[in-house]
């Protein structure tokens, strides 16, 4: 009997509506009032360089799309140009990312709601969001793809609704605009790399291209389809927000979006404008579900994570386990409020994930050139490099804490693809290694109490105790780490 | 069971609840539970680096234990 496999069920609207769900979470409508404060009136061509940015590297992943159309997006095209741990890597992070992103996703929805019904527990709507969403991509493609196309066009026609309300009312009240950037070229220059996080998530429709019928019509068609709406929507709802409300107005409002809305169309138009949001806060959470399992599902099926995340459910077609782990991590994080800290872990994973994605194209060029692309990038090579000019340009701006958190998280790749990929008594040395290094430190750090180089301020006694804890544990890191290091091998 | 098992055991059982309690004190430091930021003297921008060391360094001291708690 065949083993089951994911089915191609996406035609190409169900395609489109992936990567416009994917991308239209209810966050971004709050960062557009933080990057009109920012760069003034400028926000509005900062929008559309920044769609136009997006534009080149998802010119790229629709070539790697058509050409490769197997599960898993970034990390299955670094599989195929790289192979070993800048894939594994690739696959980590963009993991990772989604999961983090989903959290977001499910809370941004529940901060949402809680506009409208204030008594509601965040983190416990957040949890019933993710798990809802959960049973929807087990149960299939087809009905998650049915899903979001359902949520993306209801929050597409109430955008619309707002913007064209928005656009009769700024007729009758016309501004002036004062300042093009009331902070200079500095703060265009945040302000682009801020709202790039707009257009992320698009690439969605790249981890599930296995599931698209025609791949070779439909990829490149998508993902070009979802950035032009993309970049014609946010551009219309930026230009309506600060035609009504200043700049420096916008970007004090918690939710300028629906505060605009209320300007504009009175509180029902703020409500609608929020129950819209929350919708597409729910589009975001449904296609991050989709695209964490579908990397998990490629990386399983590669052997760089246990094989049962690639088994496929005989009735539903779906990579079911994978699908139940990466919610279980969803879960506790929305559960504990931790996004609130890792939301800069997401930007940097999809980062990563953009400068592969280009660097991939041009790897395969060189080393496969004769592959069947039914799509290929415009004005190559000058369009992956720029993509990737723009991804050196987002890192620029981000904050040193996040770069720390990065490399954290690249540590505990390197653990993870050993632990899977090495034999088990190297790993155990490794780990000895590790072990004893730790007890080092913590000797280190006990030398330091004991001096009073550190803690101060802290009471004598609760001193004693935290000298007296951090030897003890110095003294069982060494004694494993020897043991480990001294274990037969079997 | 001889001598060097039996000490591998311990240590490994004694090293896993050391990594889990660390990972536990992370939380109890990034929620500031019992006021622990300001007993410790931490600084609060610095928080979220704390909560990633000591989760990590738990990490790796449960997985550690763990080795020599289930070998073969």
């Amino acid at each position: 009997m065949d083993e089951p496999h994911l089915k191609r069920d996406l035609g190409l609207v169900r395609t489109t509506m992936l990567g416009i769900g994917g991308t239209l979470s209810a966050a971004n409508f709050v960062i557009i009032g933080e990057a009109a404060g920012m760069a003034g009136y400028a926000v509005v061509p900062i929008v559309v360089i920044c769609g136009l940015l997006s534009l080149l590297t998802m010119f790229s992943y629709a070539e790697l799309g058509t050409a490769i159309p197997l599960a898993g997006g970034e990390y299955t095209f670094s599989k195929v140009a790289y192979g070993g741990f800048p894939s594994f890597l690739t696959g980590w992070f963009e993991w990772l990312s989604n999961v983090f992103y989903t959290a977001l996703s499910a809370i941004g929805f529940a901060y949402v709601v809680s506009y409208l019904f204030p008594e509601i527990n965040i983190p416990l709507t957040a949890v019933v969001v993710v798990i809802v969403f959960a049973i929807i991509n087990l149960r299939g493609t087809k009905e998650t793809a049915t899903a979001e196309t359902i949520i993306t066009i209801i929050v597409l026609a109430i955008l619309a609704v707002f913007v064209v309300g928005a656009w009769v009312f700024l007729q009758g009240t016309p501004t002036t605009p004062e300042s093009v950037a009331p902070i200079g070229i500095f703060g265009i220059f945040a302000a682009t790399a801020y709202l790039f996080e707009l257009y992320l998530g698009a690439e969605a429709v790249a981890a599930a291209q296995a599931e698209v019928k025609n791949p070779g019509r439909n990829i490149p068609l998508a993902i070009i389809l979802s950035a032009v709406v993309l970049i014609a929507l946010y551009t219309s709802v930026v230009v309506v927000a600060v035609g009504i409300v200043p700049p420096e107005v916008l970007s004090e409002q918690a939710s300028p979006i629906a505060f605009v809305a209320g300007q504009a169309l009175g509180p029902a138009g703020a409500v609608l404008v929020t129950v819209g949001l929350a919708i597409a806060g729910l589009a975001a959470t449904n296609e991050a579900i989709m695209a964490q399992s579908r990397v998990l599902y490629a990386m399983s099926r590669d052997g760089y994570m246990p094989k049962v995340l690639c088994k496929v459910h005989k009735r539903f077609c779906t990579p079911h386990f994978a699908i139940m782990v990466g919610t279980i991590f969803t879960v506790i994080f929305a559960a504990t409020g931790l996004v609130d800290f890792v939301v800069y872990a997401v930007n940097l994973g999809f980062i990563i994930g953009f400068s592969i994605v280009n660097l991939s194209v041009i790897k395969l060029r060189k080393i496969a050139p004769h592959l069947k692309r039914p799509f290929k990038v415009p004005l190559y090579p000058l369009t992956p490099i720029a993509g990737i000019a723009a991804s050196i340009f987002l890192a620029l701006f981000i904050e040193p804490s996040v770069l720390i958190l990065g490399f954290e998280l690249i540590i505990v790749a390197l653990l993870v693809y050993y632990i899977k990929m090495v034999g088990y008594h190297r790993i155990r040395i490794a780990f000895g290694g590790v072990s004893l290094g730790l007890g080092a430190f913590i000797a280190y750090i006990a030398y330091l109490v004991g001096t009073n180089a550190i803690l101060q301020s802290v009471p004598q006694e609760a001193v004693t105790l935290v000298l007296g804890f951090l030897l003890f544990v110095s003294i069982i890191q060494i004694i494993a780490g020897i043991l480990n290091l001294l274990a037969a091998d079997r | 069971m001889n001598p060097k098992t039996t000490l591998s055991k311990i240590v490994g059982v004694t090293q896993t609840a050391v990594g889990g309690v660390t990972m536990l004190f992370a939380f109890f430091i990034f929620y500031n539970i019992f006021d622990i930021q300001t007993t410790l003297g931490f600084a609060e921008e610095a928080v979220g680096l704390y909560l990633w060391t000591f989760i990590i360094l738990g990490l790796l001291s449960v997985i550690s234990g763990l080795f020599l708690v289930y070998e073969p």
